[in-house]
């Protein structure tokens, strides 16, 4: 694998090299941090542990419009955004780079969605190796690690003084042409350390669940009583979802004013009642079990069916973020043990 | 508060033949996290415990699924279900017997006086990363926080929760049965909502602006709040839609002006909205400026009150109506 060195001060020397590029970086503003579009590289800041946000919306964005009507002149404008402007996404953690390696058959196969796949594909990821997995990290267990470079172009690997850069795809190989001038080549010993970071990081993982089972137990207890056990504490909100890296579902709607208008997209959530709400009234997931049930049996059974990988990146942001305590690791134990 | 008095009359509770469920807290945590607990049997009771770090309102459990899930017999008349109470939960309680939300007869309320709770998104910047339970006591001005062996006093101010500094109820209003003594009760403070009445127009529209555009739309504001219980929810409506789908500056505007009004003399100031939300919204400023302004025209504050109406259900002729175009 071909690496570099790009010393740390020379980071924003490195990003400037990038002006062509749109920058999506980790950042603190007002107390609050996330990746958000950076103008100014030195803005960006690569030792935050993890945020609380993943960085999905810049490919898979909360709204979207997908075409504009004007009743008027009976004009339709649909908006694929080809031809957008490439961008970067820099800082992202392994795990959250692995979402996309997730999201990316679901988008491509069957009916391949323009939008999505138009982002994709004009969007290259840098992500930096974990090295402060958050307490509810189980990246290991569902097939990551915290030095994967699955569905990354670049990686970076602290190392202390300086970034050790492994080129993973062609992509990446041409940035690292576009910036050659402020890299430099690595020493065997610094090519050493790598590994023992990496070996370091998956030590810090603290949580793991054993998943081989799960699926089966899902269809084996579909109707059991645990469902409602397990979601009596949940709220029905939608923050396990909308800060899941993994979660795709959205709804489409038309939104206008006097004749003119769009038609959006934007994120919905299975944990509300309205989700399967039909027209008729009729709610085939009436209850908070049910709900709870679904998402569990998509992430840990549908998706390793339709695409042989469960639909979790273990970056455990739905247990963290939780404000009624559901441990989705905890409840999957539970299932286990049926 | 001594738990074994929580535990004995907890079990207690459970032996009426009535009463098939508590709604309290539990020990079974990680690090500052505190899970609400439906005790069914005595073995469980064990678990139950309050702390500090009991930051939760579990008012909105008694609402949250129509046909309440908490019952075992849905059809079941007389079966009451118990539940662990701070003094703005109580408040919440009394706002929803007057609103005929829930029946009083239908709940046993384990009144806990309660001196604040710490904010759990405090804590866990001051200590990021702990995941063995950790342990919260407090005296007049500190916390004592206990975790892996170590300990670490911390002013009270530092943690405490800011809607619980300006808490002018700390003891239950409605309760069966207090577990503790009633704490220092202290008046009605809106200094927080007086410096922003202070600011210019432009200021405060900027705050809002930049506050606002970070929110995601998860409803958690709406879903944890014990006072949000209707079937057929303003935020959800598509037909009419007041508010579009549609996550942005405008749209996000709607959806909290609007959650707040309708939560204007009913609010019971126990921020469970804050408490919840993933984007930091201090929603908080929202409902306490409301609470202040109806206390101010109409002399009501809510939950605070068994006997009167709800304010927007009732008439005086005397009310002000010199905000009405």
């Amino acid at each position: 694998m071909e690496c570099h060195i790009l010393s740390k001060d020379k980071v924003k020397d490195f990003l400037n090299a990038l002006g062509n590029y749109e920058l999506v970086a980790p950042l603190t503003r007002n107390g609050v941090t996330a990746f958000e579009p950076i103008a100014n590289p030195q803005e960006a800041e690569l030792d935050l542990i993890n945020q609380p946000h993943p960085p999905k919306r810049f490919i898979f964005p909360q709204t979207e419009v997908l075409l504009t009507f004007d009743k008027a002149n009976k004009a339709k404008e649909p908006k694929t955004r080809a031809g957008q402007k490439q961008q970067i996404i820099f800082g992202i953690r392994p795990c959250d780079a692995r979402s996309f390696s997730i999201l990316d058959p679901v988008f491509e196969k069957d009916y391949p969605d323009p939008y999505y796949l138009n982002k994709r594909e004009s969007t290259i990821l840098i992500g930096i190796q974990c090295s402060q997995p958050y307490p509810n990290c189980f990246c290991t267990s569902v097939g990551g690690d915290p030095s994967s470079s699955e569905g990354l172009d670049l990686l970076l690997f602290d190392l202390g003084e300086s970034y050790l850069l492994e080129v993973i795809t062609p992509k990446g190989e041409q940035l690292t042409k576009e910036t050659s001038s402020v890299l430099s080549a690595p020493s065997a010993d610094q090519e050493k350390e790598k590994d023992k970071i990496q070996a370091e990081a998956r030590e810090k993982i603290q949580r793991n669940i054993e998943i081989q089972a799960i699926p089966e137990k899902i269809k084996e207890h579909f109707d059991h009583t645990i469902w409602k056990e397990l979601a009596e504490k949940c709220i029905s909100c939608g923050i396990c979802t909308y800060t899941c890296p993994t979660c795709y579902c959205f709804d489409i709607q038309d939104e206008r004013i006097k004749g003119k208008g769009a038609r959006v997209r934007i994120w919905d959530s299975c944990m509300f009642s309205e989700y399967t709400l039909h027209a008729s009234g009729h709610n085939p997931r009436p209850t908070r079990a049910e709900r709870l049930r679904n998402r569990i049996h998509h992430k840990f059974k549908q998706n390793i069916e339709l695409y042989g990988v469960p639909g979790c990146v273990g970056c455990g942001r739905c247990i963290t973020l939780c404000p009624a305590n559901e441990d989705l690791i905890e409840n999957l134990q539970e299932i286990r043990k049926l | 508060m001594d738990n074994q008095k929580l535990v004995d009359e907890a079990i207690k509770i459970l032996s009426q033949e009535d009463v098939k469920c508590i709604i309290g807290y539990s020990k079974d945590s990680n690090g500052f996290r505190v899970s609400p607990l439906f005790v069914r049997n005595k073995g469980d009771a064990e678990k139950l415990f309050f702390s500090p770090l009991c930051s939760m309102s579990l008012i909105n459990y008694l609402t949250l699924e129509k046909g309440n899930f908490l019952r075992e017999n849905k059809d079941a008349q007389g079966e009451k279900i118990a539940i662990m109470a701070r003094g703005c939960d109580s408040r919440a309680l009394m706002q929803l017997i007057t609103e005929k939300g829930i029946a009083r007869e239908e709940v046993i309320i384990l009144g806990v006086p309660c001196r604040g709770v710490i904010d759990l998104k405090k804590i866990e910047a001051k200590f990021p990363g702990v995941r063995t339970c950790a342990e919260v006591t407090e005296d007049q001005d500190t916390y004592r926080v206990c975790f892996d062996n170590e300990s670490h006093e911390i002013p009270r101010e530092e943690l405490l929760a800011d809607h619980c500094k300006y808490c002018a109820f700390p003891n239950p209003l409605v309760h069966d049965l207090l577990l503790d003594e009633p704490v220092e009760q202290k008046p009605a403070n809106y200094a927080d909502i007086e410096a922003m009445e202070k600011k210019e127009l432009d200021e405060k529209h900027e705050y809002w602006k930049e506050k606002f555009s970070q929110c995601l739309r998860c409803y958690a504001c709406r879903n944890a709040c014990p006072l949000c219980y209707c079937d057929n929810c303003i935020l959800e409506r598509l037909s009419p839609s007041w508010v579009n789908r549609s996550v942005n500056l405008p749209e996000n505007v709607v959806f909290h002006l609007a959650r707040s009004y309708h939560l204007a003399g009913r609010c019971a100031g126990c921020g469970e909205c804050e408490r919840v939300c993933p984007a930091h919204l201090p929603l908080m400023l929202l409902n306490r400026k409301l609470e202040k302004d109806i206390k101010e025209l109409f002399g009501y504050t809510a939950g605070t009150d068994s006997e009167e109406k709800p304010v927007f259900a009732s008439f005086n002729p005397k009310d002000p109506e010199d905000f009405i175009l």
